[in-house]
């Protein structure tokens, strides 16, 4: 059974190619139909090998295929390699991502690249499974720049929109930055072990050099930071919001950018054998990026740039538990954020689809009435995502915080701020979109009068990095809430609930997101089943906490109370209006503490005209040298040619001092005695 | 002459004493056959000139050139026995010759050697000759300056040319060289019409007269410093004695390269060319360009390879630096020049400075290089004035760049073999030039002066600009997707004469064959290695010459 | 490593001489245009066409015949040419030249369908015809002189066809790439003249230019070789180009027609890499190595630089232009790592920068032919108006970013590995080129491609049938190297490891490491940097030192 193994991405790449030739002619919504079922078919086959899986020995697989690249002793494989981690992953991808097929099927109805959509999709479900089965290095790192471009693809697949443009190619060359980590890592590993293969590296790291050790997983921390959106290379996941929001939700939120996350627990021998400070850094970042991401959050307006925010937040969470040893907690935390995260992002989809494509959360407000499906979803991923008990997102968060404390209590409190951060941003969304009187409609203006009056001063500087500040194009929520808001005006939208192909998948998401806590509850060992599945990947290197039951209660509890907090004090500001709003939502948090303006004026000031100066060299200097010679030469002779004067005496004159020279020069030979 | 006879005279000394009686002072016998290629070249010249009264105004078109061709190529063929036997083989092709003597030889008193070098310079010298009668015909027809003295005058400064390349003593080397040169004077004042052409005439009268006289001084220091004049004697001289105070041998010699260096028009001595180049005839320009150098050469070779052997170190720096400068100033002035004509002579510079690179390496790779190199020149030069004697249209002033013009659409063939010539002289593969460039510069690195061969290749490279100038004025421009000026049509195509056509084809075709197939050449160029043989006065009357068992003087 | 073994007629001999009939038959093809009369142009197309398929199917036939494991030159083909100096028409291939051959194959008849000159067709079809002759020679010649011959005569075609068939500044562009080109190579010919003296010594006082020959006698003095290597560097570095001799290729491919951008880019730049590798690595196995780190910087530089330069470029095809030197940096980084990785990536790199960039030509082709512009800023919008097009071009850019799954990554990989088994600090800078190229090309895309077209790109037609069928090969051979390069990657290893097992036997400098990248790390990590403690004397390999006292500080 285990050896269907190759069904799981053949499945979707034969999709793919499919698409790709015929997808024109097989038109919507047909196209939409066969990209959702073979994910969904290779979803099946998942189930299956995983009950293969269980009487491998110890849960692990690994097959090849054929050699890829083989270059003297350089020899790379296609080939599997199926362990407890990797099985873990294909399946809540291949799940998730056959959802969010399905889903997209109605969100793209109409839309005049509809089979070209489900392309993408197809090739990027390919391309994350190559990258979670990849048994070797190399092979992992196709999959890591197949989802980067896949991403690339389908954030600017609206390219007609510059901004949508400008955002895809951001992300892709971010990434890059990451992925040239990723490549320095392969070659160090090639250099110390003889060979990529993830398993001759995970059993030979223990024994490494530690600097050598260190080398190779900051490295590695390069790449996972610029997929998995962590300081200082989060940029890019806002602006990736310009894509369509089921590539939000299945690439920038449950499965891409935890990436990063997988390639550090993937890892994690080296981590172990590389220098202290390493694993501190991972953390440190971790937690600077989950702090940061979360004030920004709470200032934001699009609907989807709160979620995205949100996401880069709780990827920091995650990587502050591997930082902190805790790698399944890490994965379980992936795993749950995948639900809930998808089921808001698709939430939030299906509210953008009833309004009408407008994303400005301050046009909503009691939509609850009108998309109850929706609402009642996006209300379970509030509720998990805030780590209100017994929803799945408390009790790995919960995780995450109790490995951070047993790291150092200062990571433990920004965790513990973060979250409550996270509760209280997430609760202003619900209050603002869900609950609190309609602005939408007729009823709009007035509201919106007032808004625009205090939105201006956050209305602060536009334009995204995009390399080198060409013209900067303003994606939505970068043009500051004034633009978005004026163009509203007047015109009322009657939103309206979504199709079942949108909601089905919500309600199924919102289902994971309240009950996968139960794959880790901390209570008793036997029911830690993702620790004990996971044994044979982290199991050295996972730090033991060995926390007693008063111990883990008490840190429930405070969690809980941080959570209930967050949620009050949005009820008290959006929903009682017990004080104002812009007090927190301060343009300082709404711009994202100029991090990414940073970048901009950086990128489009010194460092274009860095590149401008050297370009200039090029012109000017080297080529100048080389139409140089040309010249001088041509001047020389032109110079030269002034003997040429036609006066036979000049010539008689030219002969004589040439018959002088030569005579002078022979009597430096001659011999006289 | 007279001198040798001295010379041979203090050899036997007569008894004084005796009264008036009878002395059999034994003259120098000759070895007629040896001189058949030159005494046709001579006297085929004279008959073409007397006969051609007989028949003023109503001869025949193009007989003149006809009969110039047949007596060229009479010459030519005469050589063939010669090289036979100079070579040693029993038999030419059917005709089987059996030489008393085989190698190379000497007569006339050891006026005059004959080896493989003096006969390989003949043949290319008729074959400039041929070429330029061929191009003079239509030329002379299109200038209305009929009759036959243009022809006679390129054969009779052929023979010079060839009493040049064959002379084993610096006086024969004078008469020949000037023979050759006044002839050549003569032809560049030719045409009557043309300021220029007079002026010319005049020019290179003067300067030529001007480095004679240096030449023949050169050749008295000489003689006081070893008292012969003869090229054997000197070097047995030289290679017995080491004198004291060689000043005047040496300057000599110097005075010597200078008379050369002119005729070779080699920088610092070249300044005539261009002028007289662009005033002369277009057609006896080819001549010059050709013949005169290739007859230079071999006198080159002759009295320093050979003679001057052994005082390589002071000749060989001064070729060296002439080298240099020929190459570098010929191609740098021809990259700024307008007038086509004029281009081609500052080229014609450069490559003379090729060839005394490889004189400069004064080996027998150098020496066949050289004669390589003239044999692939003389098609080459000749040809590409061909092109410019055509297209220089009536009255023989048309030769700006522009008026090269697109060419490629009213004369395509014409532009084509243009082209190939062009390119051959760059040294592009696939054609004789470029193993003309290549053995000089496997000679020089041979010599190891690699890095006259550097500046050599380098030269070319800004020489290969030029090419390409006039390479692009006739296809690249001419209207091509909204090019300069209106595009020529087949309607004004410049009319071409049989002859020239002819030369041309030759030209063209000898240039591609030896480019592909060098063999034919490079073997001839091998075998024709000068030599220097002692002259022996006869013991018996036999006419026979004497032999070189005692081989090659070096 | 003797001349027998690597002539060895090993592997499949067939009946007929298939190398000369790879050169032989496009330069036949060429001379029968030649003669076809203007008036039938589309007869000139058939021929072209023919003949370039013709040697195209026998490049394949070559291909499937070729002897996998044998590491010598296969079908090996002698015939004297010039016997004095023992110059040969000696062909052969291997591992190296074979892939290098069937590219010149395959995309000569691509470039041929994917364009069509706008005027004189003839001459057009006889020049690129002419041109793949000359590729096929110089990539198949075993004797150094008839490899410079071919490198050279590619010159001429190319100088044509840019030059009349161009836009814009042709003239100049023309003229500069040729006497750049030129004046590299006259370096070369001093080079190649100054072994095959040298080689005299080795070879019984005979000049030869047998590169097998020259090989067997080991008879160069280190400093010789330097210098000689350096020589043929510059030709080379020329050629690549490798900054900072590259000015001359973006004026080339910006005003080269379509099929001249496509070969020059695609064949023509090969033709410096192919000779560092046979004529350089080699040929000067110590010269390699002691200037391994100049040419690894240079390669560096060229990477990074041309990808700076290419992002701040207006003209399209000017962009694509430096994104070849940077990618022929990579090329030269990994010839100069001198390890198993490093050549091979580097060869397969060239193939498949031939693969890329010819399609991305080819395509910028179609562009020019509806927009008649390369100027970015005159495009917008297209992939909504030309979705094929958009698509095909998404594929080639992200091949030649080096996105893994396609052909680009593949080499670039090995390279990079490769270098950092030998010089770890170029590779890790080197590897941020992948950054840059993601930028300049993506950004570049962004503005042709995406966002609204306006009025002027409103109405750009999507790729015809024929032009889909054009890139057809291209495409699969894009993916289909990107997912299974065993085949090639097999048939050249045995090459590279003959070329890099000599240069371990004749330089004691070359350090193990470079064969093996810490392999001794494989058996006992704990080695962690002992291992290259070893080659700590080299700067670049700091960090193992710095690893070895991490480790072995008590």
């Amino acid at each position: 059974m285990v050896e269907l193994i190759w069904l799981v991405p053949a499945l979707p790449l034969v999709g793919f190619t499919i698409l790709w030739f015929f997808g024109k002619r097989i038109g919507e919504p047909l196209a939409g139909w066969l990209g959702t079922a073979v994910v969904a078919l290779s979803f099946l086959t998942t189930l299956v090998v995983f009950a293969g899986l269980w009487n491998e020995p110890d849960h692990t697989f690994q097959v090849d295929y054929f050699t890829w690249i083989p270059a003297g002793d350089f020899q790379v494989e296609i080939g599997f390699l199926l362990d407890p981690l990797s099985m873990a992953m294909i399946m809540f991808v291949t799940g998730i991502g056959s959802l969010i097929h399905l889903y997209s099927i109605g969100y793209m109805h109409g839309d005049s690249r509809f089979p070209r959509f489900f392309t993408y999709l197809n090739l990027f479900v390919f391309s994350m499974l190559m990258l979670v089965l990849g048994d070797n290095m190399v092979l992992t790192f196709l999959g890591w720049e197949g989802v980067g471009a896949c991403s690339y693809l389908l954030i600017s697949f609206w390219f007609e929109k510059e901004a949508n443009a400008s955002a895809g190619k951001k992300a892709f060359v971010t990434n890059r930055v990451g992925d040239w980590g990723f490549m320095v890592a392969m070659f160090a590993a090639f250099f110390t072990f003889g060979s990529l293969n993830w398993s001759t590296i995970t059993s030979q790291a223990p024994g490494l050099a530690e600097t050598t050790a260190t080398l190779i997983a900051v490295m590695l921390l390069i790449g996972a930071v610029g997929k998995s959106a962590q300081l200082p290379l989060f940029i890019w996941l806002p602006d990736a919001m310009a894509g369509p929001t089921p590539v939000s939700a299945l690439i920038h939120a449950a499965t891409m950018v935890t990436a990063g996350v997988y390639l550090l627990v993937r890892a994690n021998p080296i981590l172990a054998a590389s220098a202290e400070w390493v694993p501190w850094a991972i953390a440190i970042i971790g937690a600077a990026t989950l702090f940061i991401a979360a004030t920004i959050a709470v200032a934001q307006t699009d609907i989807k740039k709160v979620l995205a925010y949100s996401t880069v937040s709780q990827l920091g969470y995650m990587f502050l538990a591997v930082g902190s040893g805790g790698y399944t907690a890490a994965i379980f935390h992936m795993i749950t954020h995948a639900f809930f995260k998808a089921c808001l992002f698709l939430g939030s989809g299906s509210v953008i689809h009833g309004m009408h494509d407008d994303q400005d959360m301050r046009h909503m407000g009691a939509l609850r009435k009108v998309m109850p499906f929706t609402a009642f979803g996006f209300i379970i991923g509030w509720l998990a995502i805030s780590g209100v008990p017994p929803f799945s997102g408390f009790w790995s968060k919960d995780e995450i915080l109790s490995y951070a404390l047993h790291k150092s209590p200062v990571l433990y409190v920004i965790g513990l701020a973060g979250a409550l951060i996270t509760a209280f941003y997430m609760s202003r969304q619900v209050f603002m979109v869900f609950f609190g009187k309609a602005r939408w409609g007729a009823s709009a203006d007035a509201e919106l009068a007032n808004l625009d009056a205090h939105d201006t001063s956050a209305a602060g500087s536009a334009g995204d990095a995009n390399d080198l500040g060409e013209a900067t194009v303003a994606a939505d929520a970068d043009a500051g809430p004034v633009a978005v808001a004026t163009e509203h005006h007047g015109h009322d939208v009657q939103p309206h609930e979504s199709p079942w192909t949108m909601t089905l998948p919500i309600l199924v998401l919102a289902f994971f997101a309240l009950v996968a806590g139960v794959l880790n509850l901390p209570f008793t060992e036997n029911l830690e089943f993702l620790n004990k599945w996971l044994e044979p990947v982290v199991g050295e290197n996972q730090a033991h906490l060995g926390l007693s039951t008063a111990k883990l209660l008490a840190e429930m509890a405070i969690s809980t109370v941080v959570a209930l907090t967050g949620i009050a004090l949005a009820y008290a500001i959006y929903m009682k209006k017990k004080f104002d709003a812009r007090k927190v939502e301060l343009p300082f948090f709404y711009n994202g503490w100029y991090i990414d303006h940073g970048v901009t004026v950086f990128m489009g000031g010194p460092g274009r005209r860095l590149f401008e100066l050297i370009a200039l060299f090029d012109r000017v200097v080297i080529d100048g040298a080389v139409n140089g010679v040309g010249r001088l030469s041509r001047g020389g002779a032109a110079r030269l040619r002034t003997v040429q004067n036609g006066y036979v005496r000049w010539y008689a004159l030219m002969v004589g001092l040439g018959t002088i020279l030569i005579i002078a020069f022979i009597l430096t030979q001659v011999s006289f005695s | 002459m007279s001198l040798a006879l001295l010379a041979q005279l203090t050899q036997e000394p007569t008894p004084i004493s005796a009264g008036p009686e009878q002395v059999h002072v034994p003259g120098p016998d000759i070895y007629w056959p040896a001189l058949i290629p030159l005494m046709i070249l001579l006297v085929g010249g004279l008959l073409l000139l007397t006969f051609s009264s007989f028949l003023r105004g109503k001869a025949p078109r193009g007989i003149f050139a006809a009969a110039t061709v047949v007596i060229a190529l009479a010459s030519a063929l005469s050589v063939l026995p010669l090289w036979a036997q100079v070579q040693g083989w029993s038999s030419l092709l059917w005709w089987d010759i059996h030489p008393e003597v085989t190698g190379p030889y000497t007569t006339i008193g050891g006026m005059v050697g004959v080896d493989g070098f003096t006969l390989f310079v003949t043949i290319v010298i008729c074959a400039a000759v041929g070429l330029a009668a061929l191009l003079t015909d239509g030329y002379l027809r299109r200038e209305d300056m009929e009759g036959p003295e243009f022809y006679v005058l390129m054969l009779l400064s052929a023979a010079g040319g060839v009493i040049l390349a064959m002379g084993n003593d610096l006086i024969v080397v004078f008469v020949g060289l000037e023979t050759l040169s006044i002839a050549v004077y003569v032809l560049a004042g030719m045409h009557l019409r043309r300021v220029q052409s007079q002026e010319s005439g005049i020019k290179y009268f003067v300067l030529g007269a001007f480095s004679s006289a240096f030449f023949l001084y050169g050749i008295a220091l000489i003689y006081g410093a070893t008292g012969s004049t003869n090229l054997v004697q000197i070097k047995a001289f030289m290679s017995e004695v080491v004198p004291t105070q060689n000043g005047l041998l040496l300057i000599g010699l110097g005075l010597l390269i200078v008379g050369l260096a002119f005729k070779v028009s080699a920088v610092p001595f070249h300044a005539w060319s261009p002028d007289v180049y662009d005033g002369a005839p277009t057609p006896g320009v080819a001549w010059m360009a050709s013949g005169v150098k290739a007859a230079a050469f071999a006198g080159m070779i002759r009295i320093f390879v050979l003679t001057f052997s052994n005082y390589e170190s002071t000749w060989k720096p001064i070729v060296y630096a002439l080298a240099i400068l020929s190459m570098i100033v010929g191609a740098a002035l021809a990259v700024v020049q307008s007038n086509v004509k004029r281009m081609l002579a500052y080229s014609s510079i450069s490559h003379a400075g090729f060839i005394l690179m490889a004189v400069e390496a004064g080996s027998d790779m150098g020496n066949s290089a050289v004669l390589f190199y003239l044999a692939a020149y003389v098609f080459m030069v000749a040809g590409s004035f061909g092109v410019a004697t055509i297209v220089g249209r009536r009255g023989d002033g048309h030769h700006l760049l522009a008026d090269y013009k697109g060419l490629s659409r009213t004369n395509p063939l014409l532009a084509v073999a243009f082209t190939v010539l062009l390119l051959a002289q760059a040294g592009v593969p696939f054609t004789a030039g470029f193993f003309a460039k290549f053995y000089a510069v496997e000679a020089a690195v041979d010599a190891s002066s690699t890095p006259l061969a550097i500046i050599a290749m380098l030269s070319a490279v800004v020489s290969a600009f030029l090419y390409l100038r006039i390479i692009v004025a006739m296809f690249m421009s001419g209207g091509d997707d909204g090019d300069d000026g209106p595009v020529p049509t087949r309607a004004e195509r410049i009319p071409v004469p049989v002859g020239a056509a002819i030369a041309l084809a030759l030209c063209v075709a000898v240039t591609m064959v030896v480019g592909l197939f060098p063999n034919l050449l490079v073997d001839a160029a091998e075998k024709g290695q000068p030599a220097l043989v002692q002259y022996e006065t006869p013991s018996s009357a036999s006419a026979a010459p004497t032999g070189a068992a005692s081989g090659t003087g070096r | 490593m003797t001349a027998a073994i690597l002539a060895s007629e090993g592997g499949g001999s067939l009946g007929f001489p298939i190398l000369p009939a790879l050169v032989l038959v496009p330069m036949i093809g060429a001379l029968v245009i030649g003669l076809i009369p203007r008036s039938r142009p589309e007869v000139a197309r058939q021929v072209a066409i023919l003949s370039s398929l013709l040697a195209g199917v026998l490049s394949i036939v070559l291909l499937v015949k070729f002897d996998t494991a044998d590491d010598g030159f296969q079908f090996t083909v002698s015939q004297t040419w010039v016997s004095s100096v023992d110059i040969k028409f000696f062909l052969g291939v291997d591992g190296v030249s074979l892939f290098l051959v069937v590219l010149t194959g395959i995309l000569f008849p691509i470039a041929l369908f994917a364009a069509k000159p706008t005027n004189d067709p003839k001459g057009y079809y006889a020049w690129l015809t002419l041109l793949m002759g000359g590729c096929m020679g110089a990539f198949l010649a075993l004797d150094l002189f008839l490899f410079f011959l071919m490198f050279e005569i590619t010159l001429v075609p190319l100088y044509f066809l840019i030059g009349k068939w161009g836009h814009g500044r042709r003239v100049y562009a023309a003229t500069k790439f040729f006497l750049y080109t030129m004046a590299g190579s006259a370096f070369m010919l001093v080079s190649i003249v100054a072994l095959a003296v040298i080689a005299k010594a080795g070879d019984g006082g005979q000049v030869t230019f047998d590169f097998t020959k020259i090989i067997a006698s080991d008879s160069l003095a280190t400093n010789t070789g330097r210098w000689l290597f350096l020589g043929m560097a510059v030709a080379f570095a020329v050629k690549v180009p490798s900054f900072p001799f590259h000015t001359w290729l973006p004026d080339a491919h910006t005003e080269a027609p379509t099929a001249g951008s496509i070969d020059l880019a695609g064949i023509l730049l090969k033709l410096g890499t192919y000779g560092f590798l046979r004529f350089g690595l080699e040929l000067f196995p110590e010269a390699s190595v002691y200037f391994a780190p100049l040419l690894l910087t240079l390669g560096t530089i060229g990477i990074i630089y041309g990808g700076i330069v290419a992002a701040m470029q207006r003209n399209f095809k000017r962009l694509i232009a430096y994104s070849s030197v940077a990618h022929m940096g990579f090329a030269i980084m990994g010839l100069f790592a001198l390890n198993t990785q490093g050549v091979e990536g580097s060869v397969l790199q060239m193939v498949n920068h031939g693969i890329s960039t010819g399609a991305l030509f080819i395509l910028l082709g179609f562009l020019y032919q509806r927009r008649h512009t390369y100027e970015i800023k005159d495009l917008r919008g297209i992939a909504k108006v030309a979705p094929v097009f958009a698509g095909i071009f998404t594929v080639v850019m992200l091949s030649s970013i080096g996105l893994p799954g396609l052909n680009g990554f593949v080499s670039e990989f090995l390279v990079l590995l490769g270098t950092f088994m030998a010089h770890r600090w170029w590779a890790v800078v080197a590897a941020a080129g992948v950054i840059i190229a993601a930028l300049y090309l993506l950004w570049a895309y962004q503005r042709v491609f995406q966002g609204e077209p306006d009025e002027a790109n409103a109405s750009f037609p999507d790729l015809n049938l024929n032009e889909r069928l054009v890139m057809v090969p291209l495409l699969v051979l894009i993916v289909f190297l990107g997912i299974y390069p065993k085949p090639v990657l097999d048939r050249i290893e045995p090459s590279v490891n003959r070329i890099l097992t000599r240069m371990e036997e004749q330089v004691d400098r070359y350090d193990q490491a470079r064969t093996q990248g810490g392999s001794e790390l494989r058996e006992v990590p704990e080695g962690g940097g002992h291992g290259e403690g070893g080659h700590g004397d080299e700067g670049e390999h700091a960090l193992s030192v710095h690893v070895t006292t991490g480790e072995v500080a008590p």
